[in-house]
């Protein structure tokens, strides 16, 4: 009884030294983080919220914002073609380029992790266009690439098939985008080699001696041990091609008519090119409740797909 | 551990979310920031007594850039007490920047400024009225009543502009077409164009498509009725008679392909060696001014010949100032500003300097000095203004608040061109979306 006492009385001492020390530990923990809380505080959350209340107002930039509630909304949804259209056109590209992406830098990653000699080398040389992004170059390229008597054509030319202007034509410049952002696949192909760099060998090792041929392998051990980076690559992609914006922007300027007219050049033309501030604010608003709507329909449909390891099986 | 790890990755998932969609604000702070801190220091500089900086901003090629930065060095050499910080850029860039600094009430003292927007800066209270000036002597008085917007003049003029067409003189001589002849109608340049197509081989046009609202208003203006916007944008009138019979006729010049296909004419570029659409030897005609001739010409050297525009019964084109110096309303150091951009346009030093990077001299003085030593790119744009100044009509910028409307117009256009809609329905659309911004301007 008295050995259970003793026992008790010091684990409560234990306890509370360890609850003071953990207090200390948080001040200490805030104080350094505190220049990013700072940071977040006013370069991120301030304008977010400002951006809420501007989305209720007219505001011209260059005159004070005036409110008149929820009218920039009303005229979003109910009087505005163009949002229509550039939502429809972000939705097929990201319908388009997301799948697109995962699926070509899942096969280069598998492919670059083989050892072979001078490897660092290929990944190298692999990842670097995706370092130089949406510049001018970039853009200069796909118009000498995709123009009507572009290298793409020329080829064409060789089996006698005559292409369009890809660039300029409202049926085939989304493609052209799309392709564009499929070749930028090195981000997303780095974090697949880390992935399956992370999957344990013997896996492979004893569906070996079991016979499994190298299809059967990647279904069955190499997709579902990458899925948790797949998934992760996936929430990624369909928030980043949602707010796609350079290539469209220096490429084809959202033409011709509207064909690449994405939603975040819209939103931009609306606040810096027609100073619609308010209507702007709204329209990037909308735009945050789709992309998080969204990621928590794959979050939940991950549930069906995506295998931890670490949790014994299917997530929670 | 299954919890916690679901949980961790919904967090970052919301937090991607979050600093993804902020990031385009975080730009504007940080700009805006760093737009403070140069007033801070223009404020310092004027408190210190008689040393000053002036901060100036432009748009424009390389060599207006080094000219202007050589006459700001004069300027300085002049009034030692005076220095400047200059920023200059590409006509993009500078009606992109220029929005946020007026928000941000920190535009630079001196700001270059052009007739399409200055109406639409001076209706915000961005520019300081200049009227005050003394010009005479250095400016004909006619010009500067034509720039007064509500009887004060908000820009000091810099330079004659004007608007004609480039044609291939080389090309057209050697096939044996006729040269575009100064005072030509609308019917004579469409009749031209059919006349040319006849003697061009294939997958060489005569003249370019059209989808932007100015090449109609100019038809507009020119057949005697009333431009489109007028009334600082309260009123709007688009002729549908006309619209309909002049986008006709460049509806059969598609099908006779007198004009380039849709998808050719949506890749030009102008200026740019490959892809201008003269330069690369696809149209043989195309639009230039006398402040953006020059560019052309050095693409094609001594090919290039130029005409003003078409005319109606009213006349047709423009010849005109359309690059201004203002002053800022918010600048702290007005006085020195006023003096500087009236030296600007006075001082022959910096007149030989600048030269035409600017296109024709406003002074006249300044011009004669200039005019022995004009190089044959510059007498092009000398020559455009000649041919265009007897007959021409004012020119008419966007109103203010007109901006979409542009952008509209040329996209619902774009959409005929590609075939896409009928020349009847886009005519609704703009007109529907015109209207409604001229009652919102207070117009009936």
């Amino acid at each position: 009884m008295s050995a259970k006492t003793s026992t008790k009385t010091r684990l409560e001492k234990w306890s509370i030294r360890k609850r003071k020390n953990s207090e200390e530990t948080n001040i200490a923990g805030y104080i350094f983080i505190s220049p990013w809380l700072i940071g977040f505080l006013l370069l991120t959350l301030w304008p977010i919220s400002q951006s809420l209340y501007l989305s209720f107002t007219e505001y011209s930039l260059l005159s004070e914002p005036v409110w008149i509630g929820s009218d920039n909304y009303v005229k979003i949804f109910t009087d505005d073609s163009t949002f229509i259209k550039s939502l429809s056109v972000t939705f097929t590209f990201v319908l388009f380029s997301v799948p697109l992406k995962l699926f070509f830098s899942l096969m280069v990653a598998i492919a670059l992790n083989k050892s072979i000699r001078g490897m660092n080398l290929y990944r190298t040389a692999i990842y670097f266009p995706s370092l130089i992004g949406g510049s001018i170059a970039v853009a200069a390229l796909w118009r000498n690439m995709f123009g009507a008597d572009g290298y793409v054509n020329q080829i064409l030319a060789w089996f006698g098939i005559h292409g369009p202007a890809w660039i300029s034509n409202p049926d085939t410049s989304l493609g052209t985008l799309i392709l564009l952002n499929t070749w930028q696949f090195g981000s997303t192909m780095v974090i697949f080699l880390a992935g399956l760099k992370q999957i344990p060998q013997e896996l492979y090792e004893s569906a070996s001696v079991d016979g499994a041929g190298k299809v059967r392998k990647f279904i069955s051990i190499t997709l579902p041990m990458l899925s948790p980076v797949v998934f992760f690559n996936l929430v990624l992609g369909v928030i980043g091609s949602f707010q796609t914006f350079t290539s469209a922007f220096i490429i084809t300027r959202g033409g011709p008519i509207n064909s690449t007219y994405v939603y975040a050049i819209f939103l931009y033309e609306k606040a810096f090119k027609h100073y619609q501030m308010g209507y702007a604010s709204a329209l990037a608003w909308i735009l945050l409740v789709i992309v998080a709507a969204l990621t928590t329909i794959n979050f939940f449909a991950s549930r069906y797909w995506v295998f931890y390891e670490s949790g014994g099986g299917r997530a929670k | 551990m299954k919890r916690s790890k679901g949980l961790l990755a919904m967090m970052i998932a919301l937090l991607l979310v979050l600093s993804a969609c902020s990031g385009g604000k975080n730009n504007t702070a940080a700009e805006n920031t760093s737009n403070t801190g140069k007033t801070d220091e223009d404020k310092a500089s004027s408190d210190a007594g008689a040393a000053k900086t002036l901060s100036i901003m432009w748009w424009g090629p390389d060599a207006r850039h080094e000219a202007t930065k050589k006459a700001l060095e004069i300027y300085s050499q002049q009034n030692t007490n005076v220095k400047f910080k200059p920023e200059f850029m590409a006509w993009d860039a500078f009606w992109q920047k220029l929005p946020t600094l007026a928000a941000s009430k920190s535009v630079t003292d001196v700001l270059q400024m052009d007739a399409a927007f200055i109406q639409e800066y001076v209706s915000r209270g961005v520019l300081e009225d200049l009227s005050d000036i003394d010009l005479s002597g250095i400016v004909d008085p006619n010009v500067i009543d034509n720039l007064k917007i509500g009887g004060k003049l908000y820009g000091i003029p810099l330079s004659q502009n004007a608007q004609g067409i480039a044609y291939n003189k080389e090309e057209l001589t050697k096939l044996g077409i006729p040269l575009p002849k100064k005072d030509w109608t609308y019917d004579e340049f469409f009749q031209w164009a059919r006349d040319a197509k006849e003697k061009l081989p294939d997958g060489k046009y005569p003249i370019g498509d059209t989808t932007t609202w100015d090449s109609f208003n100019y038809y507009q203006t020119a057949m005697g009725i009333d431009p489109i916007m007028s009334d600082g944008g309260k009123k709007f009138l688009l002729d549908k008679e006309l619209f309909m019979k002049f986008y006709k006729a460049y509806e059969d010049f598609r099908k006779q392909k007198i004009v380039p296909p849709a998808d050719k004419a949506a890749a030009f570029l102008e200026n740019d060696p490959n892809a201008d659409p003269m330069a690369s030897g696809v149209v043989m005609t195309r639009g230039a001014t006398t402040g953006s001739v020059s560019a052309l010409e050095q693409l094609m050297p001594g090919k290039v010949g130029v005409v003003n525009l078409p005319t109606g019964p009213a006349g047709g084109g423009w010849a005109q100032s359309t690059i201004f110096l203002s002053v800022s309303t918010d600048s702290k150091n007005k006085d020195e500003a006023k003096k500087f951009v009236k030296w600007f346009i006075t001082d022959k030093e910096a007149g030989k300097v600048l030269g035409l990077t600017r296109g024709l001299p406003i002074n006249p003085e300044i011009y004669k000095d200039l005019e022995p030593a004009l190089e044959p790119k510059d007498k092009l744009g000398k020559e455009i203004y000649n041919q265009s100044l007897d007959k021409a009509l004012p020119f008419y910028a966007p109103a203010p608040g007109f901006s979409e409307w542009v952008d509209m117009y040329r996209k619902e256009m774009e959409a005929v061109t590609f075939g896409q809609q009928s020349i009847e329905d886009a005519y609704s659309k703009i007109d529907k979306m015109g209207k409604e911004l001229a009652a919102k301007a207070g117009g009936q």
